[in-house]
């Protein structure tokens, strides 16, 4: 194992970026975990949705730009029509009713995008940041140090929507308790769904900013999943600050784990898991006071 | 004098009974491919050249026609099983073509085995369906992973590259891949400084193996990973500046026609070895490369669907030479031989495996596309019995 | 919402004769069906005596499944042990593994449970798939089944199977039954219902939750036995977390928390995923869509809608005699 510093700062932005991927991916969920106590299996299936739907744009349009605004706002406007139409109406039904509804939610996701973009793999051949910069010595893809870069400035933006916004009051409030924040005066409804947007609009996101540096099909939302809500339950359930940090541990747990025991990196994020369920089931920096 | 009359009626009726050809025969091929699933693009493609190869030359077969139909393995093996029964049993299937996934073909072996039903493989590449699990049931028109891999080591060690570092994904099919390329390179004298394995399904963040790949300083990497993994790979290879110092080299899945174009600039410069390419420049192949273009939007035949077009040629041959004993039809399987878009192509008697060129190609990319150039055609490539005893 | 203990006994009841009578007419493909359908009634029901009866809804119960599939396999094709032993041992060896991680996951409730068992289902599914002496993800083959030629039943008959585990499945439902009437059965639909209160009684919550998913773990290893000797074959598939959302899906369609809704959860999954993907490629769209609109349809699944139709017959009968009596 080579022991040269410049391999392990690599590393490190590759588990920054994954992070970062995995940040966009599980703010939403666990927002609207934390909030609505709705597991939304189907997320996986919106970070597809916001891919196909860049590859798309981008192929029109000439370009990922217009793609990375609005592969998300198409994303919203779906994720819009599944609120409405199914998951408001699951909310009371407790969530094993909203986990198998979003277990259906995913095939029909999945069946609908191959019916529109087919079964092969799609990408973009010309992203914005090719080519690579150094990095001590050694060459790193630039596009990767985007995504890093997306990742901060979207923490940052929640960070200042959540805590210096009125919006961000009231999902507070809702969050730590959503009855006493209703007699108070908050639309916990109106809030639970714009919060769901802004969930779906990151998986949007996230799957337009993924698109160049892999590619995109029908099924590629399912893979995401387990790592997202492994993020989730670690960060710890409605927290911003815990879905960041939920991202790197994860992210770093499995980089550095395919590098150290590459035969277990997966078991390994499991095991997490388990442990993190077993000791402190509401994560490490619940955003609920217990 | 009537009856002498009648008897000539009848003894000419007779004559031109004898004489009349068989009443026509309708086979049944039961299309087993995954339509939905991770390998639903395999499925289609195999499908799409399946139905080519129906148009070219199912009016070959006069009289007798073919009747097709279809069911979804969802690359799933139990799945793969109770439909595969469920088109013998019940929909009296006489031939089954297809089956994409090894794991599928392995669930379905012993059925088909044991219902002496034959099965026409038009993917799944695990030595062992044409070696320790043979039968003669199973025909595979499509590829081993030895097939592909073997003569690749061999023709590396020959071109003077000495040490290799392997990568593939974490499950049987990579392995076994690596194992054959091991087995000719290291008899051509070369060596292996290492080898990596990353998750088959995992995050296709690829960054640790490149970088434990350039560190063993080899001089050459060989990869083997297919699908949304291989573009990954490629991308990553490229885009971490690894291919500027050494050059990749793979199965040719690696940088198959079906997402060739997607890696692009990427996918410059990579050596890979495949039974097939679409721009080989054969007569047979540009016939079928326009016909197939023609018929599927411009798409572009990858290797699957040349898998389903010659399986298409393969039965209706071997059903012409039965000529009307459905029996026989399954003997005939194993004896036909013709020169197909890919070149020329037989079945090995012994094992049924398919006996086939493998071509080295390069890729590269030249005004906005890739391009492959075949470097060298190793001719009848051909398995070892594997432990196969028919 | 009750449920109707009549109309799930007659459910059931109809459900049995149906299923002989489809066997006593049945080609060769309705054998295979058949079976398919026992082995996931029986499976199906181990993970309601969990999900419905105790309120622990587990994504990781295909590994326990998929774990006594693969014992047998390795006791009987691997180890050469006869079939009944290996069946035994496959079945209480998954036993004492469920009651080991029924141990640590029942310690968390409600979503995270689900995520625990998901967690653990997948780190025993990445096991077999990287476990090379057993088929790694090609699987394995050659898998004997029973061998009752000794009482005059050949099992590789596929008639003679299916109705063997016909009435196997029909044996464990009438078990269950039993047991789910027994004040076992009623301290589990308390721990469902409202552990604290249980807590309050003096039940010792923990031990009926752990005993259970062991029960629970035990049958459905034992039916991964039956499994592996209906195909033949085993592979790591039957471990994924998918293969245990369809359980789910199956619980979910034939009604929770009753013992006939599994049963009709298995046959209706089965016979619609035959005929969905022989009329379309998409027919994931259409059975999601189909399992969507059962969940918001309110009602507890098919039995569900049996029930309702049930309750508005005896009540417009009822309103019927009134108004004659009037």
């Amino acid at each position: 194992m080579p022991s040269d510093s410049a391999f392990w700062v690599v590393q490190i932005l590759n588990s920054m970026q994954l992070a970062m991927l995995l940040f966009l991916l599980s703010v939403g969920l666990t927002v609207i975990f934390g909030l609505m106590n709705f597991v939304n299996l189907a997320h996986g299936s919106l970070y597809a949705l916001g891919a196909l739907s860049s590859y798309s744009i981008a192929k029109a349009l000439g370009g990922m730009w217009p793609a990375y605004v609005l592969a998300p706002l198409i994303v919203t406007a779906v994720g819009a029509v599944l609120y409405l139409t199914i998951i408001d109406r699951l909310r009371a039904a407790g969530p094993m009713k909203q986990v198998l509804a979003s277990f259906g939610l995913i095939f029909v996701l999945i069946d609908a995008q191959r019916y529109i973009w087919g079964t092969d793999q799609l990408g973009v051949s010309h992203a914005p940041f090719a080519g690579s910069v150094m990095v001590l010595g050694e060459p790193y893809p630039a596009y990767r140090l985007f995504i890093i870069a997306v990742g901060a400035v979207v923490f940052a933006l929640l960070y200042v929507l959540l805590e210096r916004t009125r919006l961000g009051a009231e999902v507070r409030a809702s969050v730590d308790d959503a009855e006493t924040a209703s007699c108070v005066g908050v639309n916990v409804e109106r809030t639970f769904f714009v919060v769901f947007l802004i969930g779906c609009a990151l998986a949007g996101l996230a799957g337009a900013v993924a698109l160049p540096a892999f590619s995109a099909e029908a099924g590629m939302g399912v893979a995401i999943l387990v790592p997202t809500l492994a993020v989730v339950i670690v960060g710890g359930l409605g927290s911003l600050t815990g879905a960041f940090l939920g991202s790197i541990l994860i992210a770093t747990t499995l980089t550095f784990g395919q590098v150290l025991f590459p035969r277990f990196a997966s078991i390994l994020m499991y095991a997490l898991l388990v442990v993190v369920l077993l000791a402190r089931p509401s994560g490490l920096l619940p955003a609920r006071s217990a | 004098m009537r009856p002498v009359r009648l008897s000539r009626v009848f003894t000419v009726a007779a004559a031109l009974a004898a004489a009349a050809p068989l009443a026509a025969e309708e086979y049944r091929v039961g299309i087993l491919l995954p339509f939905s699933g991770v390998y639903a693009g395999l499925g289609n493609h195999i499908e799409n050249g399946f139905n080519l190869g129906l148009d070219h030359f199912a009016g070959t077969l006069g009289p007798d026609r073919i009747v097709t139909f279809k069911a979804d393995t969802e690359a799933n093996p139990a799945t793969g099983l109770a439909k595969a029964k469920k088109m013998v049993l019940q929909d009296r299937a006489d031939l089954l073509v297809g089956v994409v996934s090894s794991a599928v073909l392995g669930a379905l072996r012993d059925f088909v085995h044991q219902s002496r039903t034959p099965l026409v493989v038009a993917n799944a590449g695990n030595d062992d369906a044409t070696g320790q699990n043979c039968s003669p049931s199973i025909v595979r028109v499509s590829f081993s992973n030895s097939q592909i891999n073997r003569p690749m080591g061999a023709w590396m060690g020959r071109q003077g590259i000495k040490k290799v570092f392997l990568i593939a994904p974490d499950y049987a099919a990579g392995h076994q891949m690596m194992e054959a390329f091991r087995s000719g390179f290291i008899a051509n004298g070369g060596e292996i400084v290492g080898e990596a394995y990353p998750p088959l399904e995992g995050t296709s963040d690829y960054g640790p193996f490149l970088a434990a790949a350039k560190s063993a300083r080899p001089d050459a990497v060989y990869a083997f990973f297919a699908g949304a993994a291989a573009i990954a790979f490629v991308k990553q290879y490229h885009d971490f500046g690894v291919d500027r110092e050494i050059p990749l080299h793979g199965a040719g899945f690696l940088t198959s026609a079906a997402y060739v174009q997607v890696q692009g600039e990427a996918a410059h410069g990579i050596t890979a070895s495949l039974h097939y390419f679409p721009d080989l420049d054969t007569p047979e192949n540009k016939a079928f490369q326009a016909a197939y273009q023609a018929k599927y939007d411009g798409a572009v035949a990858s290797e699957f669907a040349v898998q389903g077009y010659d399986a298409a040629r393969l039965v209706i041959e071997a059903i012409r030479a039965a000529a009307g004993d459905k029996e026989k039809v399954k003997s005939e399987l194993a004896k036909v031989r013709f020169t197909g878009p890919r070149g020329p192509l037989k079945i090995d008697p012994a094992t049924h495996n398919i006996v086939q060129n493998i071509y080295v190609f390069r890729n590269e990319f030249k005004d906005g596309k890739i391009v492959q150039h075949i470097l060298e055609t190793i001719a009848d490539v051909q398995d070892p019995p594997n432990g196969c005893v028919m | 919402m009750a449920g109707n203990r009549t109309v799930e006994q007659i459910a059931a009841a109809i459900l049995l004769v149906g299923l002989l009578g489809y066997w006593s007419a049945a080609s060769s493909f309705g054998f295979e069906l058949l079976a398919e359908i026992a082995v996931f009634a029986i499976l199906a029901m181990s993970l309601d005596l969990i999900a419905g009866f105790t309120g622990m809804v587990s994504l990781g119960h295909a590994a326990l499944f998929g774990t006594g599939a693969y014992l047998y396999a390795l006791f009987a094709a691997l180890w050469g042990w006869p079939a009944p032993l290996a069946m035994g041992a496959a079945t209480v060896s998954t036993g004492v593994i469920a009651l080991a991680v029924g141990a640590v996951v029942t310690r968390v409730h409600g979503v995270f449970f689900i995520m625990i068992t998901l967690a653990v289902g997948e780190m025993g599914h990445e096991f077999f798939f990287k476990n090379r002496a057993l088929g790694g993800d090609d699987g394995l083959a050659g898998i004997p089944r029973l061998d009752l030629s000794g009482l005059g039943i050949d099992l590789s008959d596929p008639a003679r199977f299916a109705l063997g585990l016909l009435l196997v499945m029909a044996a464990i439902y009438l078990l269950l039954d039993r047991m789910l009437l027994s004040p076992y059965g009623a301290a589990l639909a308390g721990v469902r219902d409202n552990p604290k209160r249980m807590r309050a009684l003096g039940l010792p919550v923990r031990a009926y939750q752990i005993s259970i998913f062991a029960v629970s773990g035990t049958i459905a290893g034992f039916a991964g036995t039956l499994g592996a000797q209906h195909t033949m074959f085993i592979s790591p598939q039957l471990l994924h977390w998918t293969t245990s959302g369809e359980i789910l899906v199956m619980i979910i369609l034939g009604g929770l928390g009753t013992l006939v809704g599994p049963v009709i959860g298995a046959v209706a999954l089965v016979v619609l995923r035959h005929e969905l993907s022989a009329l379309t490629d998409y027919w994931g769209f259409w059975l999601g869509g189909f399992l969507i609109l059962i969940v918001i349809g309110g009602k507890n699944g098919l039995i569900g809608w049996l029930e309702a139709a049930w309750r508005g017959a005896v009540r417009s009968r009822a309103g019927k005699v009134a108004d004659a009596a009037r």
